[in-house]
């Protein structure tokens, strides 16, 4: 079974003359273990995919299935309680809590989802040794550094037994070698058994994936497996 | 890679873990963003400490029982003349039947000056002598020749414990410092029992039940002791205590204060936006995300509650000494209302955390894309409809029509509000139509924002063109705010006007009693309270030589007062005249003088001169000059249904005495207190109708306001005849009520702007970021904030004016004219003017610093 699996989705905002199809009939499906990256020109619809895949956002038509859950079906809490136990989302800028420190930002799904603060913290401190962050554990989010917060955020979003982790630019904001780290960690994920799908600009780091999606127009133009190295993207990046 | 065996929770929303980690997070928000909170954590300290501080001054201010001074703790007292040729008997009587008993005996005692000065006798251990007396150093007198003096005793005669005090022909040991705890001013020397050896007044206490009934029966005496008087409380104790009209204002300040915070955390989770919506992206439920922000209003509820109560009994406790001088009475200042402390502590905390329940609901509901991009979601063209609004205030309204007026609430007491159960009713329907006004105002002045939309047109400066459109559009927080501004605006307005029509009664005349220049002296002695004697011939005569002697001396016009009739307005259906408050003296040529009137400004014909505007025109004046022979104390019908004009009474004509419509001439000349001749009867007058005039004072009227010196030169007088001489009163005028409403309004409203403008604009802190980026300088940022201040400002001036306007007509019966007739110009123009340009000054002032970051997320 997939662990993501789009089915004919679209999404349309606006109305009459403000209308904007923003996906088109986007079918798309992701096995555990597997990458896949996302690429395409700006506005061409990849952040809708991966909000309507994260359920943060309604599909206007389709079916999207996480897990063999159809979100459709679900209520706002059984949403919720989908990202808490089987989603883990990774943005551009972060989007650490302040107030928490590394070790609780991480800790935070678990504990929104009914595990003790300190079984909680335990496995957020787990996680972030993981990715090489033990001794920051204990800073706020504001004493990190750009790439540190972006580890924090990955932890935070693998934490638990996370089975599709959905990261929207996350080296956006990095140089290229903590970049190349992030998608390290990324990867390592999926050889756990996480699904992945990331959304890039940067062929690159696309060439950490499995499987290449290309998006224009709120439609898949094409998918491709990656030969090792990003320079055998370039061309396809129209 | 991190695995997690997770433990499901049973009701997927992650129970009391959740919940805690998302109060740990509201709890380090509330920390990190503190300045933020300032203003709602201000308002909360200070209505809690105003509660705190009220509730403690009330609830001293008076004593436990108001009987204390009289009776202490006892039932009933006898009271027995000093002359009494079988005193010992008596007392030995009443104790015998009525005991157990207290004796206190006095014997004044000469101090070679006014202050009376009494040796008593007192046992300190006494059944109900305990609020009567208290030691405040040394001991009291325990055997003869021994004395306890009070404090003013003590000074009176440079005396002080273990020293010798010589009065009444002893000699006494100083023992101690005593005094009346319940009557600071009771001077007195303290002796043990039996050693006053000349009483010139016994009080015997009485507690038992014997005397209760004695009391009950109606009795001036006890049966078998006719000498002495019987007597017992004459104040009711009980009743509510003072301290829940001190909640209840609370709980209107509390409602002004939760407007302001509702604004005031709407911009807190706009700020939050972006970190709510990333909680959600991880999993928090909508009702998680509802509980920051309600853990933050609560943290801000106890804080300011907390430090409301440790300011407000800090302020206590450093104003029970003063308290305790002005009241007379010793202060225990450990005696609290915890009750009253409580409940405002609650109040506090309720209202923050209501406030902040609306902008958790609103922020939870946005969408996660949404929330997570920062900006706030499009405003929406939402239609809310200014029926509730109408409906309630309509209903404050009809209530406030039917609350009686003025009359309902003691003006004149004659009025459709008296008389026990109406008068409740009456009250009723004043508070509930006020709170009812309140509230429909309040609703309804957010919908006024609407008129911004349409001033804000293409010809307007850029700078505010954006800030009215932008007032129009985040009308959540604009609305809020406006609603606070009407809301103080129309407090002021309605106090302005209601002390209007209250000044503007020309029968009910109301105002300070004299000027600070101005003493009258009546011709009547007071021996003690409550008690009056006239003085002899000869005693007013030496009376009058030596007022005339002190106006010399003050430069001052001396003019005796005498009255021949009284004025009243007969009512054709009520058949009950409403009277006409304060004396009609002669217009003698000494009194016109005194305020420089000739004869020559007085029209040929008129019988009655006033200051008073609005006399002329008071329908069914009537003047009845009954000889005051005629009419005597034992004389039940005197000045009841048998004069002229009242129910039952003979019609108004000039052989039963009385001159109906006389003719009236206003003089604004004459002086304007309630006790000064304000309103007088010509002696053209006088003669015509053949009246007899009484002497009733004499007024003394200064070229200026008199000195400390001269008004205790005044009173020594006074105290040698033993009458009461009146100077003029601290009691507030019409300018004073109007300025000081007006100036509190403007407070209030100028403080909401001020703490919530900043906060309004900060809802488009990203749109002012674009503004500067594309060059905007400081001086648009200015006017933004000015004219977004001015815009709120006016607009609440003018809401709140025409809401108090519509409701002090409802309520007071009254035309636009009347009411309006004595408000101050100036006070409606600082209102509707002063108070917009001053927050656009404020607004100008504070605002124009250009932002410090371009990021704009609260998130890391």
């Amino acid at each position: 079974m997939s662990m993501l699996e789009l089915s004919q989705v679209s999404k349309v905002y606006g109305q009459g003359a403000a209308e904007v199809h923003a996906l088109r009939e986007v079918s798309l499906a992701v096995d555990p273990g597997v990458m896949v990256a996302v690429m395409g020109p700006s506005g061409s619809g990849k952040s809708t995919l991966l909000t309507i895949a994260g359920s943060l956002e309604e599909a206007s038509s389709g079916q999207v299935l996480v897990a063999g859950q159809d979100l459709a079906a679900m209520s706002r809490n059984d949403k919720a309680r989908l990202r808490r136990r089987s989603i883990g989302y990774v943005f551009q800028d972060f989007n650490l809590l302040p107030g928490l420190t590394a070790a609780e930002n991480v800790a935070l799904p678990l504990e929104l989802d009914g595990i003790g603060a300190r079984k909680a913290q335990q496995a957020g401190l787990r996680a972030l040794t993981d990715l090489g962050l033990a001794d920051r554990a204990s800073n706020y989010p504001d004493q990190l550094s750009g790439g540190e917060r972006q580890r924090v955020a990955i932890a935070r979003a693998v934490v638990g037994d996370r089975q599709l982790l959905l990261a929207d630019e996350p080296s956006g904001a990095l140089d290229s070698a903590n970049g190349d780290a992030v998608m390290r960690v990324i990867r390592t994920a999926c050889k756990r058994g996480v699904a992945a799908v990331v959304v890039t600009h940067d062929a690159q780091l696309a060439s950490w994936a499995d499987r290449v999606v290309f998006i224009r127009d709120g439609r898949i133009i094409d998918q491709t497996v990656p030969a090792p190295g990003p320079e055998s993207l370039l061309g396809q990046d129209r | 890679m991190t695995t997690l065996t997770r433990p499901r929770a049973g009701t997927g929303n992650g129970g009391v873990p959740a919940r805690r980690a998302v109060m740990r997070w509201g709890w380090r928000l509330f920390r990190r963003e503190w300045r933020q909170q300032l203003l709602v954590f201000c308002l909360l300290t200070v209505a809690v400490a105003a509660t705190v501080w009220g509730a403690s001054a009330v609830t001293n201010a008076q004593l436990a029982d108001p009987n204390y001074p009289t009776l202490g703790t006892a039932a009933a007292g006898v009271t027995l003349p000093g002359t009494d040729p079988d005193l010992a008997a008596d007392i030995a009587t009443i104790s015998g039947r009525y005991g157990p008993a207290d004796v206190i005996e006095n014997q004044d005692i000469a101090t070679g000056t006014t202050q009376p000065v009494q040796l008593r006798s007192e046992s300190p251990r006494g059944h109900y002598t305990a609020p009567l007396l208290g030691l405040v150093s040394g001991t009291y007198p325990a055997g003869p020749g021994q004395a306890a003096l009070t404090s003013q005793v003590a000074a009176l005669y440079d005396a002080h414990v273990g020293g010798t005090w010589r009065a009444a022909g002893t000699t006494w040991r100083v023992t101690g410092i005593a005094q009346d705890p319940s009557n600071l001013a009771d001077e007195f020397a303290l002796v043990a029992p039996g050693q006053v050896t000349h009483p010139s007044k016994v009080t015997v206490l009485l507690g038992s039940a014997a005397a209760q009934q004695a009391l009950n029966s109606g009795g001036a005496t006890l049966p078998g002791v006719p000498t002495g008087v019987l007597f017992g409380p004459n104040i009711n104790a009980g009743g509510p205590s003072p301290a829940v009209a001190i909640i209840l204002v609370e709980v209107l300040g509390l409602a002004f204060v939760g407007l302001v915070s509702v604004a005031s955390f709407s911009v807190l989770a706009q700020r939050r936006l972006r970190a709510l919506g990333m909680l959600s992206a991880i999993g928090a439920t909508e009702r998680g995300l509802r509980l920051v922000l309600i853990i933050n209003g609560l943290a801000v509820g106890l804080a300011g509650a907390l430090a409301g109560a440790a300011l407000g009994l800090s302020a206590w406790f450093a104003y029970a000494p003063a308290l305790q001088q002005s009241t007379g009475h010793v202060i225990d200042a450990a005696n609290l209302p915890w009750w009253a402390f409580a409940i405002a502590v609650v109040l506090a905390v309720v209202t923050s955390v209501l406030a902040s329940r609306r902008p958790a609901k609103t922020m939870a509901a946005v969408p996660v894309v949404t929330a997570l991009s920062g900006r706030p979601a499009p405003p929406k063209a939402v239609h809310r409809s200014a029926v509730p609004g109408v409906v309630v205030f309509a209903l404050g309204l009809a209530a406030l029509a039917y609350s009686g007026g003025l009359a309902a609430v003691g003006g004149s007491g004659d009025g459709p509000g008296s008389g026990g159960g109406p008068r409740t009713l009456h009250t009723l329907l004043l508070l509930g139509g006020l709170v009812a006004a309140i509230i429909g105002i309040i609703l309804l002045a957010p919908l006024a924002i609407s008129v911004l939309a349409a001033g804000a047109g293409p010809r307007l400066p850029v700078a505010i063109r954006i800030a009215l459109r932008d007032l129009v559009r985040y009308r959540a927080r604009s609305g809020a705010t406006l609603a606070a501004t009407t809301f103080a605006v129309f407090l002021a307005m309605g106090i302005c006007l209601v002390a209007s029509i209250r000044f503007d009664n020309p029968l009910d005349w109301f105002g300070p009693n004299l000027s600070s220049s101005q003493l009258i002296f009546p011709t009547g002695a007071s021996p003690a309270p409550g008690e009056m004697e006239q003085l002899s011939n000869a005693q007013l005569t030496r009376l009058s030589g030596q007022l005339n002697t002190l106006a010399v001396s003050l430069h001052a016009q001396f003019v005796p007062l005498e009255s021949p009739a009284i004025l009243y307005q007969s009512d054709t259906q009520t058949h009950s005249p409403q009277n006409f408050t304060g004396t009609v003296y002669i217009a003698t040529p000494r009194l016109l003088a005194a305020y420089g009137i000739k004869a020559s400004q007085i029209a040929p014909g008129t019988d009655i001169l006033t200051m008073r505007p609005g006399l002329t025109g008071v329908p069914r004046l009537e003047m009845i000059w009954t000889p005051p022979t005629a009419c005597n104390d034992d004389d039940p019908t005197c000045g009841d249904g048998s004069q002229p004009g009242a129910a039952g009474g003979p019609p108004c004509t000039l052989s039963n005495d009385c001159l109906a419509s006389p003719v009236i001439q206003t003089v604004p000349g004459l002086p304007g207190g309630t006790s000064a001749p304000n309103t007088v009867i010509t002696e053209y007058a006088v003669s015509k109708y053949h009246m007899r005039a009484q002497l009733m004072g004499w007024l003394i009227q200064a070229p200026a306001p008199l000195t400390a010196t001269q008004l205790n030169a005044a009173r020594q007088v006074a105290l040698a005849y033993q009458v009461v001489v009146e100077t003029g009163s601290s009691s507030p005028g019409l300018r004073d009520f109007a300025d000081g409403a007006t100036a509190l309004g403007i407070l209030i409203a100028l403080g909401v702007l001020a703490m919530s403008v900043g906060l309004i604009r900060s809802e488009t802190a990203r749109d002012l970021r674009t503004l500067t980026a594309t060059g905007a300088s400081g001086t648009t940022r200015r006017t933004i904030t000015a004219a977004t201040a001015a815009a709120l400002g006016l607009l609440g001036a003018i809401v709140g004016m025409a809401g108090a306007v519509v409701a002090v007509l409802a309520w007071g019966h009254s035309s636009l004219s009347d009411m309006f007739n004595d408000v101050l110009l100036t006070d409606v123009l600082i209102l509707l003017i002063g108070l917009p340009l001053a927050a656009a000054a404020g607004g100008w002032l504070l605002a124009g610093r250009e932002p410090k970051v371009i990021a704009r997320q609260p998130l890391d």
